[in-house]
């Protein structure tokens, strides 16, 4: 029998807000899927567009990028250029023609648990069908 | 109309004060059509200067070079240049000082409006003429291009012959100058990101195919990248060395020499490569299409470029290349930017 497909996610998540999500998550034992590769960054805004092509590259089926609500940033608008930098990556995958789903962005605060379980739950729901990443995945 | 002699009354002028080190502009070559970059340091060779619609070379490459030749000389010139542009050249100067490149005071800018019209297409005028040379290109009064041709001029309509980015061009004369020749005509494209819609209609398997099949037939030389006059950076982040690892290596030195994007030009790497060059010119490409035009596989980078370019103005509603002052793109947000794809 050929085994389940299980997506890799990788998640980049800021240090100040969605990674104290993702562990309060944790701390209060709420289930969600172990799919995600959890990686903290100081700042959603200092998340390259090489990281995401660079996670695909290396064999992500999705990749989400996190951070706190505008407004809400530790460095007080490091989110707002995440924002637009990360709308332009969106589109260019979207235009080269990587499945939509596979990349998304959300904000999570650090009191927000239950919304990153719930975002990480949607995400493998979304991505199980899609099946594995390949046309990204570097091939030599 | 633009009078050729204007320009070079003008250079001379500039050399002879010695306002300016040397001037940057075209030239004819005794190979093909397309005129090559004249660099004139002598008032008395301004003749050798050209200007008709095969001057299609954006030139402002040589600015980021010659900032580069001068960091290196003990005593630099510190006389400005004097460059040639048309419009689309004059917004990569805009971009070039926005980004604090190059100093105001580094160039003497001889601006040239295209008019009504813009510069030709090599490869569109080559299938017209069959394989046959093309001698001279000029502009009518009418508009209308003037191919001379083994002793026979041929009459096109401007549409016929215009490179696909002239026909899209947000504004077809010179943003910044100190010398403008030909009149500010404004010509605005009806459908600025025409050439997109067909490519934006497709499906995403379709799109997918379509960029699996040109970008594997990249084979990396780089000349994109050399070509484009924003690529200036020192050290290009595609370009991380393979070194050994030992266990003198440091992780300063680890960290700093990453190896995002393998060398060899197989597909999955060629899509980085230019993922990535399309993103570092988001909001700063101003649409020369040199680097479609150097390109010697023909993959149409412009769309890339493009697509960006559509993004920026229809999201953020911004234009790259007017205004030296604005911040740019990717270093400025507004509050109202949309963030419906955020969960």
């Amino acid at each position: 029998m050929a085994e389940k497909f299980e997506p890799r996610i990788v998640a980049f998540l800021c240090k100040w807000c969605s990674s104290a999500g993702s562990d309060l998550a944790g701390v209060s034992r709420m289930q969600y899927p172990p799919n995600v590769i959890p990686i903290t960054v100081m700042c959603s805004g200092s998340v390259s567009p090489l990281y995401i092509f660079d996670a695909f590259n290396k064999g992500a089926d999705g990749v989400l990028v996190s951070g706190c609500h505008p407004g809400d940033c530790h460095y007080i608008k490091g989110n707002y250029y995440a924002r637009r930098r990360i709308a332009l990556v969106k589109e260019l995958l979207e235009f080269i023609g990587l499945e939509q789903k596979r990349f998304r962005m959300s904000w999570v605060s650090a009191a927000e648990g239950t919304k990153y379980t719930q975002i990480i739950s949607d995400f493998v729901e979304d991505l199980k069908p899609l099946g594995p990443q390949t046309k990204l995945r570097r091939k030599i | 109309m633009v009078n050729v002699e204007d320009l070079r009354k003008e250079a001379q002028r500039i050399l002879r004060e010695g306002k300016v080190k040397y001037v940057i502009g075209y030239e004819k070559d005794q190979n093909g059509l397309l005129p090559k970059p004249a660099f004139i340091e002598e008032p008395e060779d301004v003749a050798r200067l050209i200007w008709n619609p095969t001057c299609v070379h954006n030139l402002t490459k040589f600015l980021v070079d010659e900032k580069k030749r001068k960091a290196l000389e003990k005593k630099p010139d510190n006389r400005p240049v004097g460059i040639v542009v048309k419009g689309c050249d004059s917004r990569a100067i805009v971009v070039l000082l926005q980004e604090k490149y190059i100093e105001r005071e580094d160039v003497h800018i001889l601006g040239m409006s295209c008019e009504r019209n813009g510069v030709i297409d090599e490869k569109k005028l080559a299938k017209k003429l069959k394989g046959q040379n093309a001698e001279n290109v000029e502009i009518d009064e009418d508009g209308n291009f003037v191919v001379t041709s083994a002793n026979k001029t041929i009459k096109f309509q401007a549409e016929e012959l215009l490179a696909e980015r002239c026909l899209e061009c947000p504004a077809n004369y010179p943003v910044i100058y100190d010398l403008l020749l030909g009149e500010k005509a404004k010509k605005k494209a009806a459908e600025p990101f025409k050439s997109l819609g067909k490519m934006e209609s497709l499906s995403e398997e379709e799109r997918w195919a379509f960029w699996t099949e040109q970008l594997s037939k990249c084979i990396r030389c780089y000349a994109c990248r050399s070509a484009c006059p924003m690529c200036y950076c020192d050290e290009c982040v595609v370009d991380t060395i393979n070194f050994a690892v030992t266990a003198d290596t440091t992780a300063s030195e680890k960290a700093g020499k990453i190896k995002w994007v393998e060398k060899s030009p197989v597909p999955s790497e060629n899509f980085v490569y230019h993922m990535v060059r399309a993103m570092h010119l988001a909001g700063r490409c101003i649409d020369c299409g040199e680097c479609e035009r150097v390109c010697p596989l023909d993959i149409p980078l412009r769309f890339l470029n493009k697509k960006l370019e559509k993004e920026a103005k229809e999201l953020f509603g911004y234009d790259a290349g007017f205004d030296p002052n604005k911040p740019s793109l990717v270093s400025s947000f507004k509050d109202e930017d949309p963030e419906d794809f955020i969960r």
